[in-house]
């Protein structure tokens, strides 16, 4: 059934692709976030109440860990540190009437201050810095994706937003040397077989999964907080990095989403390797499909699926099409395109195109192969907003009028979403929730998401 | 058959509006180029049949549930007589399926007046064909959309995508808002250079939580080289013991098996259907599937190997569910699900299952047949989530003959509705 909010779908659609296409600046590829790469990192965090925005333009009452003064974030600031760091996370509580607290699964935690309960050291509501402040301290000892939560509470606190992502940086990490992009410590096993080391990327990407029950949220913001039933949970919201689709595909740090500054949009050129770190940060599994290839999946909860690290790689990763990505667990993959024996010369070289034309990774017996089938007449066909109107990488051809638009570069857009398909639904409409958008960018398309400042 | 309503007098009703909103043109546009590369890409030894061409049509049409209501549904059909084309090597060509009304230029392919095909009208499968394949072939999967005749309100296009494919293009992913989708009377040729064996599942993307929970959705999977290099002695029997038949191309046996079944998992929320049926308002956030399914039927449907006819006097479930071997046998099942709703997890008391393959790969390292690890495993319980795919085999060498069940550990699954004794489950009879 065509549905009726189409077109204003459609139109937010082309605002944030085009936003996201002008914000295209070279930058760092790495995940936003507050990176701090000292020995000593200090977090100064504090749970707020504060509303975010649905994909189907509702607001819904939220509670967020934030960025010292600023406003709630929904997920937490990820907090990116280094192997080593001995990281500090200063917790005051601007609630007013819960107390909170952070957990930190995969690390020994020693908490101070606040007031002693069952899980840990909880922050009294309006605690501050001079008064009933939480300190964490941990070592980052192994590299890898994490997540943090509420400690207090859980079942409603983690359902109200108090969550987020750690990613610890291998030893030799360094911003700026692509040479260094690598999720774990592991090396090139045989230089026979790989470049480079299993772990190793050129793009990263968290895509950490929450999902919402709204009545939960309303109980909470008009104080009826008797009549919350948190096992009757029944989520009509589902989330990519704190946002619906379409929002998902807006630029990060959007002023329109100030609450919810992480998007789900992702970029490579062809053979490029891309990270993706998955969180399970709410209450249910969901099976991610990602378009385009099966991946590898390396590590899970911040460990390598090796044998031996050093010696062996990720000997135990296994390849597959769609990750169940389970709450509270963290699983990393590698996944990679280039149009490998596609069949055809995706670059359109005509027959007979010297091998000296060919693209970087194009696989060599495909090309200057014509598309095997004719593409249909106009007319036949519904061209989607982000089709060129050409099979080819980097092409365009003509489209109907009012039809595609949205993808003048010539991209191969993919979307990359829950399979759960219910879950792609923004609280009974179709579409939204769980869609993340990744593109395969033509060469002279550039493919680094902008970043903003970091501390 | 207390649920069942007479709709008999709606197709009537339907056709009449839908003929009237035709478009003057409503004929397939099959693209079957011959092999004439003069090269063996599927490893047959014969040059000129590499290329497989299918046709699916897409529309509706209705199903029988196990408590006996009847369903409404989107689905694909097999619409040109090609399944399993690639069950024989003898028959594989680049010929389309021949139509006897291929001289009369007034009917010839016309999507609605097709004399081989009279069920095409209303002729939805559940699940959607499976379709057959070999590694190395050319996979031209021509999809031709005929329409919804019980909503001739909806003009929906769609399309195909596939879990499994490597390297897939978007061009032919079949997401309908990053490439295109197919025009109700129209065709559209899918192209896909199957060069990786596997288990794979396709499904229609457009609206896809409409479509997926109405039920567009199948398996189907791609036989390994390796198959035909020990059919041809080009390896040898005894360095894959003794097995011709295999999963991945392993090179040492370690998938190979005696007889396969292709299990096709989803589960329907009725809701949903009689919605779609009666132009009401879809369900989408209280979606609540209440029909757990393997291979379109609930058990004991399940257990019966004949097609179920609807009252349309259509055999639109015709994929048998029931698993039959004889001891000793390896019998590989092919487990898929497209759930829009659930997890699954399956088990069956009484025989081990070996998971030799997830997610259209091999269960090595990187899912790369030469991995440096063999990742193979058995284990009592496999979980299927929807968009995933397994490949399972049991080995009944020390199984003694009788009657086990395979059904899923979601108790509440075991239900057709709200009858007991039922839902996701099927036999396996060990002769």
């Amino acid at each position: 059934m065509m549905i009726k909010t189409k077109k204003g779908q459609g139109s937010i659609l082309l605002i944030s692709v085009l936003l996201l296409i002008l914000w295209v600046i070279p930058a760092q590829a790495v995940i936003e976030g507050l990176t701090d790469t000292t020995a000593n990192p200090i977090f100064n965090l504090t749970a707020k109440a504060d509303h975010i925005t649905t994909g189907e333009g509702s607001s819904v009452l939220i509670w967020g860990y934030a960025n010292g003064t600023a406003r709630a974030q929904y997920p937490g600031p990820t907090m990116i540190v280094n192997q080593g760091a001995t990281v500090t996370i200063n917790l005051t509580n601007a609630l007013t009437e819960h107390p909170v607290s952070m957990v930190f699964p995969g690390h020994d935690v020693v908490a101070e201050g606040g007031t002693a309960r069952l899980l840990t050291q909880e922050a009294l509501p309006g605690s501050t810095p001079d008064n009933g402040e939480v300190t964490y301290t941990f070592t980052a000892t192994e590299p890898g994706t994490y997540t943090y939560y509420s400690g207090t509470n859980m079942d409603l606190q983690v359902e109200m937003g108090l969550l987020g992502a750690i990613i610890v940086r291998p030893t030799d990490f360094a911003i700026g040397t692509p040479s260094t992009f690598q999720a774990y410590n592991d090396e090139v096993v045989d230089p026979n077989i790989n470049i480079r080391p299993d772990s190793a990327y050129d793009h990263e990407y968290l895509y950490l999964i929450t999902e919402m029950d709204p009545r939960i949220h309303n109980l909470v913001e008009f104080g009826r907080m008797d009549e919350i039933d948190t096992t009757t949970f029944y989520p009509v919201y589902w989330f990519i990095n704190g946002r619906n689709f379409p929002d998902t595909v807006t630029a990060a740090y959007a002023p329109q989403l100030p609450v919810q500054p992480y998007n789900a949009f992702f970029m490579m050129h062809p053979g490029q390797r891309m990270l993706i770190r998955w969180v399970g940060a709410g209450r249910d599994g969901h099976p991610i499909h990602l378009h385009g290839n099966n991946f590898s999946v390396i590590a899970k909860d911040g460990r390598l699926l090796s044998t031996d690290v050093a010696t062996a790689g990720a000997d135990l990763a296994y390849s597959r099409y769609t990750q169940n990505v389970m709450p509270g667990e963290t699983v990393d993959a590698i996944f990679t395109w280039s149009g490998y024996k596609l069949g055809w010369d995706m670059y359109g070289h005509p027959p007979g195109s010297p091998p000296g034309d060919m693209e970087p990774f194009e696989y060599a017996l495909d090309h200057g192969k014509p598309l095997p089938v004719t593409m249909p007449a106009v007319g036949t066909f519904t061209a989607g907003a982000l089709f060129s109107g050409s099979p080819f990488l980097g092409g365009s051809g003509f489209l109907p009028p009012g039809e595609g638009a949205l993808n003048n570069f010539g991209g191969y857009f993919y979307v990359w979403h829950s399979h759960h398909e219910k879950e792609i639904v923004n609280n009974d409409i179709f579409i939204g929730g769980m869609i993340g958008l990744m593109v395969v960018a033509p060469r002279n398309v550039g493919v680094d998401i902008p970043t903003m400042p970091t501390l | 058959m207390s649920h069942y309503k007479n709709y008999s007098w709606l197709p009537l009703v339907a056709l009449l509006l839908l003929l009237g909103a035709a478009p003057a043109m409503a004929h397939f546009n099959e693209q079957c180029p011959p092999d004439t590369d003069g090269v063996d890409t599927d490893g047959d030894g014969i040059d000129d049949n590499d290329h497989l061409c299918i046709q699916l049509g897409s529309g509706d049409g209705f199903s029988v549930m196990a408590d006996g209501k009847v369903q409404y549904m989107f689905g694909f059909s097999d619409y040109g007589g090609l399944k399993n084309a690639g069950g024989d090597p003898n028959i594989q060509g680049a010929t389309p399926a021949e139509r006897p009304d291929e001289d009369d230029p007034e009917l010839m392919g016309n999507m609605w007046n097709d004399s081989t095909n009279p069920g095409n009208m209303l002729g939805a499968n559940f699940p959607s064909p499976k379709i057959e394949m070999r590694e190395g072939q050319m996979l031209y999967l021509t999809l031709s959309n005929i329409g919804m005749m019980m909503r001739p309100d909806l003009f929906d296009p769609h399309t195909v995508h596939g879990h499994g494919f490597s390297e897939a293009s978007s061009t032919f992913d079949g997401v309908p808002g990053a490439s295109l989708s197919v025009n109700m009377g129209s065709s559209f040729t899918y192209f896909y250079n199957l060069f990786e064996p596997g288990t794979l599942a396709y499904h229609c993307h457009v609206e896809a939580t409409e479509h997926m929970q109405m039920g567009m959705l199948g398996q189907f999977y791609v036989k390994p080289k390796q198959d035909q290099l020990v059919l041809r002695g080009l390896i040898s029997s005894e360095s894959v013991q003794g097995f011709t038949k295999f999963v991945y191309n392993d090179g040492d046996g370690a998938t190979g098996y005696d007889v396969a079944y292709p299990l096709q998992l989803h589960s329907f929320d009725p809701d949903f259907h009689d919605a779609s049926l009666e132009v009401q308002p879809l369900p989408f956030a209280m979606m609540d599937d209440r029909y757990p399914m393997i291979n379109g039927r609930g058990y004991p449907d399940t257990a019966n190997p004949a097609d179920l006819i609807n009252q349309e006097g259509f055999a639109a479930q015709n994929e048998n569910a029931l698993i039959t071997a004889t001891k000793g046998q390896r019998v590989l099942l092919r487990l898929t699900s497209m759930s829009t709703t659930d997890t699954f997890t399956l088990t069956i008391p009484g025989i081990p299952m070996t998971v030799v393959g997830l997610g259209s790969r091999i269960l090595r390292t990187d899912g790369d047949p030469a991995g440096a690890r063999e990742l193979i495993y058995t284990t009592n319980s496999v979980s299927v989530s929807g968009g995933q795919g397994v490949d399972v085999i049991l080995d009944t060498a020390d199984i003694e003959p009788g009657t086990y069940f395979l059904h899923t550990t979601n108790l509440n699954h075991l239900s057709n509705h709200n009858e007991d004794y039922g839902g996701m489950m099927t036999q396996i009879v060990i002769q």
